[in-house]
């Protein structure tokens, strides 16, 4: 008894510091909570404006192009990084030689990612004068600013986060690694193909871990804020092109003196990715399976 | 090093070297960009200073801050500063905190969102404490809101058009005369050097976007962008005839080509296109002229902006507003030292020009022999426009700021050719009407 007490005791002292930022969390979640309800320019004191914040959104252009971003972002790049990051894991689990170095290898880049150094990396890389157009020089072709141009900028960043499959990879491999090999011995001596086999053998076995990654992605996706807050100087540029939904969040808060609306945008937030994440607990029934 | 693993706990060593790094931390702060954490017990006042800038900036600021604390020994001025737009949101975001700075530089599109928000000291009411005499008229017009005054320039400036003459003179074009240049023979000049240098280097470019640019062509077509009673003053008719000069002098290869030019490419010298020989020549706040010349290699010869013959656009403004808080711990102090800042002769010549020509114009005419030769050049260039008949410049209306990114926006939509100039003036004043009441 004493003994599992005491465990018990670790197991909250480990926690204590979640608490502890619970407590950073709190009060701000609830102030949000109420500041989405109020005109608050920041510098005076909020004034209650019931749904007024809500209703805006409606009419609000800029917002509507802000949730086609993130939306048009999440959508491409979610299921492409869970792909290549899939078959990067599978690659690595065929046994390479030196696998703990290309496993961080591949993992580097999405420590990296998000930082700003990379973003203003990735800008020269695809800028007019970059050095994919050199690349295209070679053949006669002026590439456009890849970053620059309102066609392109949103693709160049899609191909940033695709880069990041690190942390899906490594989590796959971890699955991977888990599948018993009786499975596919049994299977080939069935005949069956390597196709065959990863159909019906590595996807169903693979699903909860599929689910798992595809969850976080899709939170994570939906809060990018970084990528389009350094390629266009916080603007959402070229054009309105990388307007993700929190980087308008910030333009309307810090620069537009328009917090309530900004806390309001907030809570649709919220709302969006526990809607999303609904369907997809739901859409789970379907697809995941659990072995056990 | 291996001490660290067969040890535990403190020995003495690593007590002694504590002491040391805690020695060495102590000497630290004087270089200017601390976060606070300095030792209020020693008696001194402190009072906090934000501006935005770079490190060259930074040091000439120093310069000035060390002679006032050198006679005024009660007083420390602990100062932050960083890029323009990051230091736009932080400081929101400082006052919202509740912990807004003593003395700040204040955007002047933003002067009003602060002032009419009841944020800031209304330095009229204290010229007891600050001189505001030596300024002219039209300088202080700059922070003047009515009967109030919210803001006092920290210089000023107006914009320029430097032309790099070594990439000029190795293509054999000739510089156009500057006072009375067209905004074709900007064209004309412009193509002719991205013709003779086979498209290596583009002719020119400026931004459509920004809002000072826009301002003195609308007043060459007789517009006040801005009305004196704080209204959107400027006719789509103008936005669209803007965009057609723009996206002209792109279709006549005067301009680089759409895409080109990264619009977010960042604000310092070093970065620009024209530092980089990718254009010849461009718009600058004349100011920067010294660190722009530095970075492309000492050749720029400034010019007016074209078109300034027939009807006056280039007025006297500022590249930043000193502005105090409202609320203030320290306000008689953060008076005397932005005092000090104005009318101090010795402050405004170690402090050169990287503000502008000193507001105060006796101190100007003190200073201005002791200046090294850019910083000369661009005073007497905004000398002489000072002494012509100019439309005035007052503070930009509430809603003004965001302004900016609509025209950014807007002009991505035209360069690529996705909006017509004629519906981007129509879009522009649409948009704009909404944030700018009236």
């Amino acid at each position: 008894m004493t003994a599992i007490r005491r465990q018990d005791r670790a197991g909250y002292l480990f926690l204590l510091p979640w608490f502890g930022g619970m407590l950073f969390m709190i009060v701000p979640f609830f102030a949000s909570l109420y500041l989405a309800f109020t005109d608050y320019d920041l510098l005076t004191a909020p004034t209650w404006a019931g749904l007024d914040n809500f209703r805006r959104m409606f009419d609000d252009a800029k917002l509507h192009q802000s949730l086609k971003v993130t939306i048009t972002y999440t959508v491409v790049s979610v299921p492409l990084s869970l792909i290549v990051a899939l078959a990067v894991a599978m690659v690595l689990d065929r046994g390479v030689r030196g696998l703990a170095i290309y496993r961080s290898v591949y993992y580097l880049p999405s420590l990296l990612a998000g930082s700003v150094a990379i973003v203003m990396l990735w800008r020269y890389i695809f800028g007019y004068n970059g050095i994919v157009n050199d690349f295209l020089a070679w053949f006669g072709i002026q590439g456009p600013g890849w970053a620059s141009d309102p066609r392109y900028a949103l693709s160049t960043l899609i191909l940033l986060h695709v880069w990041t499959f690190g942390s899906p990879m490594v989590i796959f491999l971890a699955g991977l690694r888990q599948i018993p090999a009786m499975y596919y011995e049994a299977a080939s001596m069935d005949g069956a193909s390597g196709w065959r086999q990863f159909r019906s053998i590595t996807l169903p076995l693979l699903s909860p871990i599929i689910f798992f990654n595809l969850v976080q992605a899709l939170i994570a996706s939906f809060q990018t804020f970084t990528q389009g807050y350094v390629i266009s100087n916080g603007t959402g540029g070229p054009g309105e092109s990388t307007l993700f939904y929190n980087l308008y969040l910030y333009q309307k808060g810090f620069a537009e003196f328009d917090m309530g609306y900004a806390s309001a945008m907030a809570w649709l937030l919220l709302v969006i990715i526990a809607g999303f994440t609904a369907v997809n607990f739901l859409a789970a029934r379907f697809w995941v399976f659990y072995d056990n | 090093m291996n001490t660290i693993g067969t040890t535990v706990g403190p020995t003495r060593r690593h007590l002694l070297t504590l002491a040391g790094l805690a020695a060495t931390a102590a000497t630290l702060p004087g270089c200017g960009r601390g976060f606070g954490g300095g030792d209020d017990d020693d008696g001194r006042i402190e009072i906090n200073m934000v501006w935005w800038g770079d490190a060259q900036r930074a040091e000439f600021t120093q310069k000035s801050l060390d002679l006032f604390q050198t006679a005024n020994p009660g007083i420390r001025v602990r100062t932050e500063y960083q890029d323009s737009s990051p230091y736009k949101d932080k400081l929101a975001a400082r006052f919202a905190a509740g912990d807004p700075p003593d003395l700040m530089a204040m955007r002047f599109d933003s002067l009003r969102e602060y002032a009419d928000r009841g944020t800031l000291l209304d330095l009229a009411k204290h010229a007891g404490a600050l001189d505001l005499t030596g300024l002219t008229e039209p300088a202080r017009a700059l922070g003047q809101v009515g009967p109030q005054i919210f803001g006092v320039p920290s210089g000023l400036n107006t914009i320029s058009f430097v032309v790099d003459k070594a990439i000029t003179d190795r293509y054999g074009v000739s510089i156009p005369d500057g006072d009375t240049w067209t905004w074709a023979d900007l064209s004309e000049f412009a193509a002719a050097v991205t013709k003779a240098s086979g498209g290596k280097v583009y002719g020119a470019n400026f931004e459509p976007w920004t809002v000072a640019n826009l301002l003195v062509f609308a007043r060459q077509r007789g517009e006040d962008f801005f009305t004196a009673d704080g209204r959107l003053g400027a006719t789509a008719g103008t936005i669209t005839a803007w965009f057609e000069l723009t996206e002209g002098l792109r279709a006549a290869k005067a301009f680089p080509p759409a895409g080109f030019i990264d619009q977010n490419n960042g604000a310092s010298p070093a970065q620009s296109y024209l530092a980089k020989k990718s254009i010849a020549s461009q718009i600058i706040p004349s100011n920067n002229l010294l660190g722009y010349n530095q970075a492309c290699g000492g050749n720029l010869v400034m010019l007016r902006i074209p078109g300034e013959t027939a009807r006056r656009g280039q007025s006297i403004d500022t590249p930043a507003l000193w502005s105090i808080a409202a609320t203030s711990k320290h306000p008689d102090e953060t008076l005397k030292l932005l005092n000090f800042l104005i009318n101090d002769v010795e402050a405004a010549r170690v402090a050169g020009a990287t503000r502008g020509v000193p507001p105060n114009r006796k101190i100007a005419e003190q200073i201005a022999p002791d200046l090294d030769a850019d910083n000369k050049r661009a005073t007497e260039f905004l000398t002489a426009l000072q002494n012509e008949k100019l439309p005035p410049s007052y503070p930009y209306p509430v809603g003004a700021s965001k302004l900016t990114n609509i025209l950014k926006t807007i002009s991505t939509e035209v360069e690529f050719g996705r909006l017509k100039p004629a519906a981007a003036g129509e879009r522009f004043i649409t948009e704009a009407r909404k944030e700018i009441n009236g």
